[in-house]
């Protein structure tokens, strides 16, 4: 398998998309549960976690920006095989795949479970869950191209919801903010942690990094973008603790979605009916990248057609929705995702970036050191 | 084993004709068997003959008489020969053959063949009579504002108007071939420095690679080289506006015209140029502007009402205030359908309306608009078939869908109304939105010879949304749109246009 990717002229989309692409995939399902998880560790101060939790994730951006420049081309698949061998590689790779199934079929659960807690309790599980992903399937089948046109749709299309969440600040009591800096840094950091499933995303960068056009400009965007998540995510849990008491905080399990129940135009009330209808435009460039990207990974380890990969991926997928059955059952799946990818996208590119680093410095010298002798 | 059956027949050789007279007219009847519609006339002059070939239902008779048959008789003393006849003969195009094929193929076209016997070959000319319709008033892009002129079936006049439109040096017009069997004639129209290279290419290519026995008409030729055939929108635009087409290719757009055709095809076109009319140009830009935004808006509520009304008051009745719900309630009180039925009822109405009314001739496609739009509507309500509120949100989104430019786009329109309710009637506004989805995949996945559909939106080309989306004033479109991968980018000088009259001068 090559370690740097070339794909043809016509596939790569400018930097710019970069923003977009890192924006729609953070903001997902995560956004409308965020403010009680992370309020559940840090209290009143939670939104000064979540942006401790976006400055966490720009650093580890540059980490893996920083890993990324050092080749010319390649992305994660191809960085493993070049590190650790062809087999430990693999093995890695298959690894990633696994997590990137798994977010995949996690986001799938969550909005279905949303949509029929929110708007039809009694509709089956398996219907909607099959339709989201045929959908997804028929965006992968157009490539990246479409995948990214997707997502530069989904934050054009849906950005005016982040205009609409400041409407329930009118009714706001902001003494719920004081004394501000109360919780301790290990609540804060607790805090920062639990918001891992809503910041999620980012490790996308490592997959669409060949398909860049101007390289060199990668790490601006994708920094903007980071940028714009931690903007809504901090002022989303600004406005809920704002807007909710303490305790109905706790209880309200997506109080970003409740706080759309306020808002009321003079011939529109109930706007969480339209808000959780249009949240699966939110989530479609998520479950889009994590499907291409896991599929990528057939074309890349096993040499076979991409679309093998993306009907595997969604079979599995789609099979996966049957077993899960209680709201019990989701709560550990979804636990179980986001503290994989607390180790996926947190912590492991940061230790791989440094092996890519000492490797490279090592060759550098090595070569160095040939020439002199 | 059946090689034989798969194999291609043999290319017949070329052959000259018969140098007798009667031998060539039994060759001429059994490769044309066109009845008395073939004609011979004979002259004859101390044992030479000539003959003339001619088909009758395709020339010009005056034109044979006076220029072709009357000076070969004046000049009694010339030799009957190919040369001295085509020295004689005051005619521009003239050719001179002898290979049979070649004699049908310049008859069925309208030439006639004249031949000397014995000579080794004999001279087709052109006495072609054009059946023409006069110019008229474009009918299905009725302007109010601009000019009117409109393409007919003539390429030979079609082209007439385009050069007339367009006296640039730079001004391409190829010949194409179009059908096997038919040989229709086509251009393929650029303007050399501006049109794209590769675009002109794919366009030659896609028309030349076709393998059809006829084509009927620049419409049909579109959808035959279109990227996608199953996709409900239109890929490449249609217009019977000259004037249409002069905008465009001096933007960098490439245009087909194919003979016995009104309508002139070009690209590429992305999806937001259907929503173009020439009046946005000739208007003032603001108020351009305005109209486009009117339109686009207007087409997104035409898709968007009536599956908003089957979802919401099938399943989130909530979401409309009591107030309005009650008014609601109230119309839709005698209503025994479920909201799905009385939408897709009155959507069916209205398009049988449109059907009829456009089948039938004007006068009586206006008493059908007053019978369907009055008598049906009213009667519908009062019998309880449907609300007051579906008559007036279905008749709003039948005039939205009318206000786009291009009659393929507003026919596009209407039709993906009609899964998006069905899709609103099942699963409400999630229904809806699965469809908006879909839509925008869709979307993202056409192309228009070669390029994105969706431009200027997606890819973003900020510069270009002056074009096709927004309207600028004029001096901030110095430049061509950029999608279109113009040779020659600027169209005037940026900085004479910034130039201001003001207390610096």
């Amino acid at each position: 398998m090559k370690v740097n990717l070339h794909p043809k002229e016509g596939l790569l989309f400018n930097a710019f998309m970069l923003a977009f692409i890192i924006n729609s995939v953070q903001v997902g399902v995560g956004l409308a549960g965020l403010p009680r998880v992370v309020y559940l560790e840090a209290k009143h101060d939670a939104w000064i976690s979540v942006f401790l939790a976006g400055i966490i994730v720009s650093v580890v951006l540059v980490f893996m920006i920083q890993m990324l420049k050092q080749y010319d081309s390649a992305d994660l698949y191809g960085i493993h095989v070049d590190i650790f061998g062809k087999w430990a590689g693999h093995s890695l790779n298959v690894l990633y795949m696994i997590y990137m199934t798994s977010t995949f079929f996690i986001i799938l659960m969550n909005y279905v479970e949303i949509v029929q807690v929110w708007i039809f309790p009694t509709l089956p599980t398996w219907q909607l869950s099959l339709v989201l992903i045929l959908l997804v399937i028929y965006a992968v089948y157009g490539g990246i191209r479409v995948v990214v046109g997707v997502a530069f749709f989904s934050v054009v299309g849906t950005i005016w919801l982040a205009v609409v969440i400041f409407v329930p600040l009118q009714f706001g009591d902001f003494t719920h903010l004081f004394p501000i800096m109360n919780a301790n840094v290990k609540q804060l950091l607790m805090g920062a942690h639990s918001t891992t499933l809503s910041m999620l995303g980012f490790e996308i960068i490592m997959f669409v990094y060949p398909f860049v056009k101007e390289k060199q400009k990668a790490m601006f965007f994708v920094q903007m973008g980071n940028l714009v998540t931690t903007l809504i995510f901090t002022f989303a849990t600004l406005i809920s603790i704002v807007f909710f008491a303490s305790n109905s905080l706790e209880k309200t399990i997506w109080p970003v979605l409740s706080m759309f129940k306020i808002v009321r135009l003079p011939n529109l009330e109930r706007f969480e009916f339209i808000a959780v209808s249009f949240w699966m435009l939110i989530i479609l460039p998520n479950m889009c990248f994590y499907l291409w990207a896991a599929s990528k990974g057939f074309s890349r380890i096993l040499r076979r057609k991409q679309k093998w990969g993306v009907w595997i991926i969604a079979i599995a997928a789609f099979a996966g929705s049957f077993f899960i059955k209680t709201r019990y059952q989701m709560n550990t799946m979804t636990d179980l995702v986001a503290k994989l990818g607390f180790y996926f996208a947190f912590c492991y590119p940061v230790l791989l970036a440094m092996i890519v680093f000492v490797k490279k410095w090592y060759k550098r010298r090595e070569s160095k050191h040939a020439e002199t002798s | 084993m059946f090689k034989w059956l798969s194999g291609k027949k043999a290319e017949e050789t070329p052959k000259a004709h018969s140098l007798d007279l009667e031998e060539l007219k039994e060759q001429l009847k059994t490769e044309l068997n066109v009845g008395t519609d073939l004609v011979f006339r004979t002259m004859k002059r101390d044992g030479e003959k000539l003959i003339f070939c001619l088909m009758s239902s395709l020339i010009d008779s005056t034109r044979l008489d006076d220029i072709v048959i009357r000076s070969i008789l004046n000049n009694k003393d010339i030799e009957w020969t190919c040369e001295s006849i085509a020295k004689v003969l005051p005619m521009i195009s003239i050719t001179a053959v002898n290979q049979l094929n070649e004699v049908v193929a310049g008859i069925n076209e309208g030439k006639v063949y004249i031949y000397a016997e014995g000579q080794p070959y004999g001279i087709l000319a052109d006495v072609e009579k054009t059946i023409q319709r006069g110019l008229e008033k474009a009918e299905t892009e009725s302007l109010v504002y601009g000019p009117k002129i409109s393409f007919t079936e003539s390429l030979q006049g079609n082209m007439n108007i385009l050069r007339h439109n367009i006296k640039d040096e730079d001004f391409c017009a190829e010949d194409l071939t179009v059908g096997k069997r038919s040989k229709t004639k086509a251009k393929l129209i650029y303007i050399k420095g501006i049109a794209d290279e590769e675009t002109i290419q794919t366009f030659r290519q896609r028309v030349k690679d076709l393998d059809l026995d006829y084509v009927p008409g620049t419409t049909v030729l579109g959808q035959y080289i279109e990227s996608d055939s199953w996709s409900v929108f239109p890929q490449l635009m249609t217009t019977e506006l000259p004037d249409r087409i002069s905008i465009a290719l001096y933007r960098g757009k490439v245009a087909v015209l194919l003979d016995r055709s009104p309508d002139c095809l070009y690209g590429p076109t992305s999806f937001f140029s259907f929503f173009e009319s020439t009046e946005d140009v000739y208007m003032r830009w603001n108020m351009g502007l305005f109209l486009r935004m009117l339109r686009l808006v207007a087409t997104f509520f035409s898709v968007l009402l009536t599956p908003a009304y089957v979802a919401v008051l099938t399943y989130h009745y909530e979401v409309i205030p009591s107030p309005l719900l009650l008014s609601l309630g109230e119309s839709r009180a005698r209503v025994p359908f479920p909201p799905v039925m009385e939408a897709l009822l009155l959507e069916f109405v209205i398009e049988l309306l449109r059907e009829a009314g456009a089948r039938l001739p004007t006068k009586v496609g206006q008493t059908m608009g007053i019978v369907g739009g009055i008598v049906i509507g009213q009667a519908a309500v009062e019998a309880g078939f449907t609300s007051n509120i579906l008559i007036i949100i279905i008749a709003l989104s039948a005039l939205g869908s009318f206000t786009t430019p291009s009659y393929l786009m507003g026919t596009a329109i209407r039709i993906i109304r009609f899964p998006i309710i069905l899709m609103a009637g099942l699963w409400g506004g999630i229904g809806i939105m699965l469809c908006f989805c879909y839509f925008i995949i869709h979307l993202l996945k056409l192309e228009t010879i070669g390029g994105p559909y969706l431009t200027p939106v997606y890819p973003i080309r900020l510069k270009d949304i002056g074009y096709s989306f927004f309207k600028l004033p004029p001096q901030y479109l110095s430049f061509r749109p950029l999608t279109n991968r113009t040779d020659d980018q600027e169209r005037f000088s940026k900085k004479k246009a910034k130039q201001k009259k003001d207390v610096d001068e």
